[in-house]
């Protein structure tokens, strides 16, 4: 069982990404790309996350905010087992996956030391923590210098943690659906973090192991079609004007989500995800 | 768990409670407390009318026990349900009873939900209701910025907030609204986002500048705006429909 964790910052869309991954059994009937890999809710938790799913984002809602009031033991595993069928092989993921509140990761800017962002920051870098997976999700001004900021703390965080050799670190820009973020997709690195988080990359690829980082794009909600490339989401209000929703429930094509957990629990990169 | 009915004075929270109840149900059913039962103890025959809630108790209390029918099939919705009698937003109730006011805000800040019951106000009622019993336009809209100011002092933690102009009898052709909005776990012609902003756009324009404050000032929360009656059971589940999606087990 690979362990997994899932950072970022609020409303960067982590829950939403691994609800519509539980989800997605349901759902592989409808994409014709759905025969290179299957997923599989193996818990409870993982079950209702993908109820969730259905009963609320699939109907036009957006899930709660994971909270940091009830401490770390509050916050659920999910667990999944993934199946990517190669050309000849065939690979399976086992995969235990946390997702964190954002409050931990906007925490990590100030540097103060704080109970329970240490107790968080403990579990994400335990030894049987094989990767993170980092959400970013902003790049209007400043925000590359708050994430740069984060991320430094974060690495000094895995250094002092003895963790700097063997924890891989995808990097994510989540929500890529965005008319801005999409043309972008096919090499996020360049076209995404070169060009939108010049900083964030600048940090992370001088303080970790090139063999341990990749960049990635996700989209949870994907778009309309391969020839309309519309996002398949609805902004509305919520706090800072960020929530959105699911636009066609019935075209809901996710992009780029198994990816980054293949590379972080087998260190290869996966032929095709899109 | 908890979901807190609020709202003023003979806004219908007690009657849209008891009617929840009520066995002839779409996706909505309690299965404990009993109609009947809750009919006895809140409804007053001799008036036709529910007794106003007791200002003596700051907040009642009431388990309830509700199947919510979702597209994952039915599910579990455990949750007091606490009415709350519409006296306590009176200032001098509040001033004159400190310790129920202080017991009230703590009961408030531990529900997971809350649904705001509004009146509706006199420029939206069909023709032919008395509007001498509602507030203009101007003055419900001014007495909103006390339930702003309500919840970004009081609920900074609140998870769903749920607002619902009830009486939709008196100010709407509720089976036209209940054809549009309905909920059907099959497939409706609406889905939570298009609900919200049709009730919104319609009803709410007036406050939606409020709304949006509270939006603003409470983390991860987005407002849900509802019109009920009692006379109408699709628009009368719709905010525990909502709010089943949410807490069901």
């Amino acid at each position: 069982m690979s362990n997994i964790r899932v950072i970022g910052p609020r409303g960067s869309g982590k829950t939403t990404y691994l609800a519509a991954l539980a989800y997605w059994p349901d759902k592989r009937r409808l994409g014709k790309k759905a025969h290179h890999f299957t997923i599989q809710a193996l818990n409870n938790e993982t079950r209702e996350l993908a109820e969730k799913a259905e009963n609320i984002i699939r109907e036009g809602g957006s899930l709660e905010p994971t909270t940091v009031a009830g401490g770390i033991d509050s916050l659920p595993f999910y667990s999944f087992r993934i199946e990517v069928k190669n050309l000849l092989t065939i690979v399976e993921m086992n995969l235990a996956i946390r997702d964190y509140p954002g409050e931990i990761f906007e925490e990590l800017e100030s540097g103060t030391k704080n109970h329970l962002t240490e107790e968080f920051i403990d579990e994400c870098l335990m030894k049987d923590v094989k990767g993170c997976l980092i959400l970013l999700t902003e790049w209007k001004k400043g925000t590359d210098k708050f994430y740069s900021r984060v991320l430094k703390r974060f690495t000094d965080l895995i250094d002092s943690h003895d963790r700097g050799n063997d924890l891989r670190i995808a990097v994510a820009m989540s929500k890529c659906e965005r008319g801005e973020l999409w043309p972008g997709r096919l090499a996020p690195e360049i076209d995404l973090f070169d060009v939108h988080l010049p900083e964030t990359k600048a940090i992370l690829t001088a303080k970790i192991n090139p063999k341990n980082l990749r960049f990635y794009a996700i989209s949870t909600f994907g778009v309309l079609q391969r020839n309309d490339p519309r996002p398949n989401r609805v902004d509305e209000w919520g706090t800072d004007g960020r929530n959105s929703v699911l636009r066609k429930p019935s075209v809901w094509q996710p992009y780029g989500m198994i990816s980054p957990l293949y590379w972080l629990s087998t260190g290869k990169r996966m032929r095709d995800d899109a | 768990m908890g979901i807190i009915y609020i709202g003023d004075r003979a806004t219908g929270k007690t009657h849209l409670a008891m009617e929840l109840a009520n066995p002839k149900s779409h996706y909505v059913k309690v299965c404990h407390p009993d109609y009947e039962y809750l009919k006895a103890l809140l409804y007053d025959d001799s008036v036709g009318e529910t007794r106003a809630t007791d200002a003596e108790k700051e907040v009642d209390a009431r388990h309830l026990d509700i199947q919510v029918k979702l597209p994952t099939g039915f599910k579990q919705v455990t949750v007091d349900c606490i009415d709350t009698p519409g006296e306590i937003w009176r200032k001098t109730w509040q001033v004159d009873n400190p310790g129920k006011w202080k017991n009230f805000l703590e009961t408030v800040r531990k529900s997971e939900g809350i649904l705001l019951i509004l009146p509706p106000y006199r420029e939206l009622l069909n023709q032919g209701v008395n509007t001498e019993e509602f507030m203009t336009q101007q003055q419900w809209s001014n007495r909103f910025n006390r339930w702003v100011e309500f919840f970004r002092q009081d609920c900074p933690k609140a998870r769903h907030i749920v607002v619902c102009i009830n009486k939709a009898d008196l100010f709407c052709e509720i089976n036209q609204e209940a054809l549009k909005l309905a909920y059907n776990p099959n497939g409706a012609q609406f889905n939570w986002h298009q609900r919200n902003s049709y009730v919104l756009q319609k009803y709410f324009s007036s406050i939606q500048a409020q709304l949006e404050q509270i939006n603003k000032s409470i983390s991860g929360l987005s407002v849900r705006c509802f019109i009920t009656t009692i006379y109408n059971r699709s628009l009368l589940e719709l905010p525990w429909i909502y709010l089943g999606a949410f807490l069901a087990k």
